[in-house]
């Protein structure tokens, strides 16, 4: 445990280094919340409700869209990716730790800086510019973060499960991209999917997608009553568990597979 | 003059030679392109699907009706591929710089700017156009535009000007890099933000905001303002000139990118120092 510490301690370090990336990812990030936010304005100008939300709730499904897609960043598909390219992963697998280990602790050390890095100022710069994204229930709260937690891990597991296929394939850049834009457009994170058609939308909340970011947004903006939101929880515990068992099964594949490779 | 033009024609020459060489690089990983050939389509149908989901839930997006709409979608995803093709090298131009790569570009007896984006030609882009293509046909036929010799011509140009305006954007943005020394993937951002302000009317966004994207980056020439011309809706530009006012504008962003590229190029140091 103390090993994987270090790892995301080193990376949070890493992180501060390079100051302009900082602001720059927070002025990028600035100017996409608030044309987020104009066009759900101007798209409900004149009218009340559509798809059971009013405007001023999706401002804050807006703004908490995203402090949240800041939270949701991995690394571990590249890191993969790179480490079967140079072919040090057979020497990383031989090493008394647990590589995938090495790459959660990273992407947790990541998120830790961007917490502060970018999370907080574009809360302030949302709050300011745009609304203060308050909870609709506040007796929710606990719901809402165990369902983020739930989201990020379901969000790690589906992008390491895309990396490991880097073992069989070696070049996923444009397979990345198919999953950057799957989890774009399925997950809700620019519009919800309650805008599309009742089959579409079935169709997708069965799929792991909507649970990491539509789930813990509906709960904050209160679309929806507690009972709504414990039954949708637990189709997000299981997509959980299905992917946890997904990639230990592939973990074992794969790494079994190098240490065949490399005799 | 003479020199000038064997000059031109050496260009040409080695533009055809890379454009070859980046053929044969891509067909070597034949799974790769599979991948792109699903990928780049996918994007664009959901994204175009989305457009038509928004409609269906709100009626028309300010005054732009679904054929309209797909017209826009459609300019704004060809002059993308096209940008796609010859400029996406700026999105990756900090990992050039970090890694010293522009080295071997200093010690060629090419224009350094113009090894960089050629010869890095981007073939999958291509995989881009066939959907921009597509949609945009059908916004001709759902809107009902006169499909003439001038409206083709026309729509080159505006072509030529937003592709360049987007690849000038591209550019100016990655060589800040040669100032930070840090790369930034600006990319995702910038296309998600070009998404936001191409893909749909400019005319929903208040008016600071339609200002800075007319004169200061010149963002609404791309898709929004020729669209609205062309399609007869009012809007602050129309006119048988707006694909010419998108071409200077193209020139101008490419010009100043490419200064602002040779000013960063000069304050360069190779990684080895």
């Amino acid at each position: 445990m103390k090993k994987y510490l270090y790892v995301g301690k080193t990376q949070v370090i890493k992180s501060l280094t390079y100051e302009f990336n900082v602001y720059g990812n927070i002025v990028m990030q600035t100017i996409i919340m608030i044309t987020s936010a104009y066009f759900w304005r101007a798209l409900y100008q004149g009218r009340g409700m559509v798809g059971d939300v009013d405007a001023d709730s999706m401002l804050t499904y807006v703004v908490m869209s995203s402090l949240l897609s800041v939270l949701l960043i991995t690394n571990v598909e590249r890191r993969i990716q790179m480490s079967v390219q140079k072919g040090t992963v057979a020497t990383d697998l031989m090493k008394p730790i647990n590589i995938f280990g090495v790459y959660f602790a990273e992407d947790i050390g990541n998120i830790t800086a961007l917490l502060f890095q970018n999370v907080l100022p574009i809360l302030f710069i949302g709050s300011l510019m745009i609304k203060v994204p308050v909870i609709a229930d506040i007796r929710d709260l606990p719901l809402f973060i165990i369902s983020v937690l739930v989201s990020f891990l379901i969000n790690w597991l589906i992008a390491a499960l895309f990396g490991m296929i880097a073992f069989s394939a070696v070049n996923i850049d444009a397979l990345i991209q198919v999953k950057k834009h799957l989890l774009r457009l399925l997950s809700g994170s620019i519009i919800p999917i309650w805008f599309f058609p009742p089959g579409i939308s079935r169709i997708m909340e069965s799929l792991p997608f909507v649970y990491i970011y539509q789930l813990p947004l509906s709960i904050y903006i209160g679309r929806g009553d507690r009972t709504q939101y414990l039954s949708q929880m637990r189709i997000q515990f299981v997509w959980l568990v299905i992917l946890l068992g997904a990639f230990f099964f592939a973990q074992s594949r794969v790494t079994r597979k190098v240490l065949v490779q490399g005799g | 003059m003479r020199k000038a033009c064997r000059e031109l024609i050496h260009y040409l020459d080695v533009t055809v030679h890379m454009f070859k060489m980046a053929v044969m690089t891509v067909i070597e990983y034949p799974s790769n392109i599979a991948g792109w050939l699903i990928s780049n389509p996918l994007q664009f149908i959901m994204g175009f699907a989305i457009i038509k989901f928004v409609v269906e839930s709100f009626g028309e997006i300010n005054g732009w009706n679904y054929g309209q709409l797909a017209f826009l979608y459609g300019l704004s995803v060809i002059s993308h591929a096209l940008s796609m093709i010859f400029f996406v090298q700026g999105w990756f131009m900090g990992y050039y710089v970090m890694e010293g790569d522009f080295d071997r570009y200093l010690t060629r007896p090419l224009g350094v700017m113009y090894q960089f984006f050629f010869t890095n030609i981007n073939i999958v882009g291509i995989t881009d156009l066939i959907p921009g293509v597509l949609v945009f046909i059908y916004g001709c036929v759902k809107s009902g535009v006169t499909v003439n010799l001038l409206f083709i011509v026309q729509i080159i140009v505006t072509l030529i000007g937003a592709t360049l305006i987007r690849g000038g954007i591209y550019i100016l943005l990655g060589s800040t890099s040669f100032h930070t020394r840090s790369a930034v993937d600006f990319g995702q951002y910038t296309q998600e933000i070009m998404d936001k302000t191409t893909m749909y009317p400019m005319s929903m966004y208040p008016e600071s905001m339609q200002f800075i994207l007319t004169y200061l980056i010149p963002i609404g020439w791309i898709s929004f303002y020729p669209a609205a011309s062309f399609l007869g809706i009012n809007s602050r530009y129309a006119g048988m000139m707006i694909p010419f006012i998108t071409l200077a504008a193209g020139v101008l962003v490419m010009l100043a990118a490419g200064a602002y590229f040779s000013m960063g190029l000069r304050k360069y140091e190779s990684a080895g120092n």
